[in-house]
């Protein structure tokens, strides 16, 4: 019972239930020009979270179709957004430092949970993920109970938060899945193939500059290294480096992902990091922050590689 | 290498080209996988021996709702914002205290990290670096005199940077952050479960570099700064 209740099921369904409010407060907002459909994508999702575990794969498989049709034909919006700024600098006023307490809460009960998860010997990383839902949910309870707001006012704020992120919210997933499919394909392998070809003697540091070089071109042409991690870990990191040569890894994964955000510091295509900011702070140069940025991210690219290296070895 | 395998590469040309190219992100990715199983020979929904497409989406989405847990903290934050939640930090950073640009955009780029540790959404150029930081570092390099219009340009790119530098690594530094479990997600797919915990550990020198770096540069913008202050005196 104990064991039901505490697992990656349980905050599955919560997240459902509250993807299923956020559906239902957007189909009440005049103010959304596309509320019908922007709902409909919001409760399908929630469909997936809650019922993911019970659904057959190919219903989910059809949700997800459905899902990405929605926001493909841009009927996906969200409303008008209501900030008092007046009315928050007041309130900030009244309740100072308490204002952290819940937004502090996910991050006390997430190390709390691993902790815990530890001590019994069980997995950590589980505990951890355990930890970010309880949090959320405690940390419902904890902001009402600090701003003295009301479950409507509480639920009115988180659609309006999940509006803003909007449908890329969803990415990472589908990026997942985009890797079952690749390596489900045999895409790695076709992509490791080639770069045998290149380098074939297996030179260990050649495969890692070719790992953290494919990773930063990849993430310079779609701005986005989490679009990239998927294709250069089935293409070349688990075939080429993980497992031919037994190196860890988590070590090499991770490097691997940050060796990307050097392309994400200077690249154009990363317009949310680097274009909007030139435009907001009215640097005359729109590339400005990127040519400040360009050599902190060819010196950390470096290291990337001889840390990836020296820890492979 | 035959054009069969050529043909299995066809989902990255369009992840490639979709993505240069600012379609929606979600279509790009979705039909990338489509092409990518027809290339290669799998039926849109399972015959007999064979996994369809359709199925492998569905369960490669379902088994990776941990990446999307997040949405369950978005009401606290979001009733915590709309009581002001923007507005005392600002009171914490207006805090810093700083006697140059170049110090200013280090010590906010180590609050950046702080607050990706803790996994939490705090900052960005729209509501810490326009607002706060950027008329601090301004005000800190006028101290002794006007700023010369260059210097002003580099102070603007620095700060820019300085939320960057301090968002992109630290956060990593928290294990249920995207990255850390997009990362955690494809390794499963791949048949290797790594820990979270482990992924967040080898961060660390990255993160550490990643400051150190971040501080040899906002030193030498001072020393930029100072130089073109003495040059139109």
């Amino acid at each position: 019972m104990i064991g039901a209740i505490f697992s990656l099921e349980t905050i599955y369904v919560l997240t459902g239930m509250v993807l299923v409010v956020f559906a239902f407060l957007t189909l009440r907002d005049r103010t959304n020009p596309h509320r019908h459909t922007s709902a409909l994508f919001w409760l399908i999702l929630g469909c997936i979270f809650g019922l993911g575990g019970v659904l057959p794969n190919w219903l989910t498989g059809v949700l997800v179709l459905a899902l990405v049709a929605l926001d493909g034909v841009g009927r996906v919006s969200r409303g008008h957004l209501q900030t008092d700024n007046a009315s928050q600098e007041r309130r900030a006023h009244r309740l100072r430092n308490r204002i952290f307490a819940p937004v502090l809460t996910v991050p006390l009960v997430t190390f709390a949970f691993a902790i815990g998860y530890r001590t019994l010997g069980l997995d950590a990383s589980r505990g951890a993920l355990l930890g970010l839902g309880f949090g959320g949910v405690i940390a419902m309870i904890v902001a009402m109970k600090v701003t003295q707001g009301t479950a409507r006012e509480l639920m009115h704020a988180g659609n309006q938060l999940n509006e803003t992120m909007g449908t890329v919210n969803i990415l990472p997933q589908l990026l997942a899945a985009l890797g079952v499919i690749f390596t489900a394909a045999g895409v790695g392998d076709v992509i490791a193939g080639l770069i045998q070809q290149i380098l074939p003697d297996n030179n260990l540091f050649l495969l890692i500059l070719a790992n953290c070089l494919g990773m930063t071109l990849f993430t310079i042409v779609m701005g986005n290294s989490f679009a990239a991690f998927p294709v250069i870990a089935s293409g070349v990191l688990v075939p080429l480096i993980i497992r031919p040569f037994g190196v860890n890894p988590a070590m090499a994964a991770i490097i691997t992902l940050t060796a990307g955000s050097s392309g994400t510091l200077m690249t154009p295509m990363a317009a949310n990091f680097n274009i909007v900011p030139a435009a907001l702070l009215d640097l005359r140069d729109k590339y400005g922050v990127i040519k400040f940025q360009l050599p902190f991210a060819l010196a950390i690219w470096s290291f990337h590689v001889v840390l990836l290296w020296l820890l492979a070895k | 290498m035959s054009p069969n395998d050529l043909l299995k590469l066809s989902g990255i040309a369009i992840v490639l080209v979709g993505l240069a190219f600012r379609l929606r992100p979600t279509l790009v990715v979705v039909t990338a996988a489509l092409v990518t199983g027809i290339a290669s020979g799998m039926p849109l929904f399972s015959e007999t021996g064979k996994t369809g497409i359709v199925e492998m989406l569905g369960k490669g989405f379902a088994d990776n709702r941990l990446m999307t847990l997040f949405i369950l903290t978005l009401p606290a934050i979001g009733l915590a914002e709309q009581y002001g939640l923007q507005q005392q930090s600002a009171v914490w950073i207006r805090r810093i205290r700083a006697a140059t640009a170049g110090r200013l955009s280090a010590l906010y780029q180590l609050f950046r990290v702080i607050v990706g540790a803790l996994g939490l959404r705090l900052g960005g150029h729209a509501s810490f670096v326009r607002p706060l930081i950027l008329p601090m570092a301004i005000g800190a390099s006028e101290t002794g005199g006007k700023t010369s219009e260059q210097s002003i340009e580099k102070i603007k790119a620095a700060t820019a940077a300085s939320e960057n530098y301090g968002n992109f690594y630290g956060q990593n530094l928290a294990p249920v952050q995207a990255g850390i479990l997009l990362v955690y997600g494809v390794m499963k797919g791949l048949g290797y479960t790594v820990s979270l915990w482990d992924l967040v550990k080898y961060t660390v020198p990255i993160v550490a570099l990643s400051l150190i770096l971040g501080f040899i540069q906002f030193a030498l913008l001072d020393r930029g700064i100072r130089r073109s202050a003495k040059g139109t005196q």
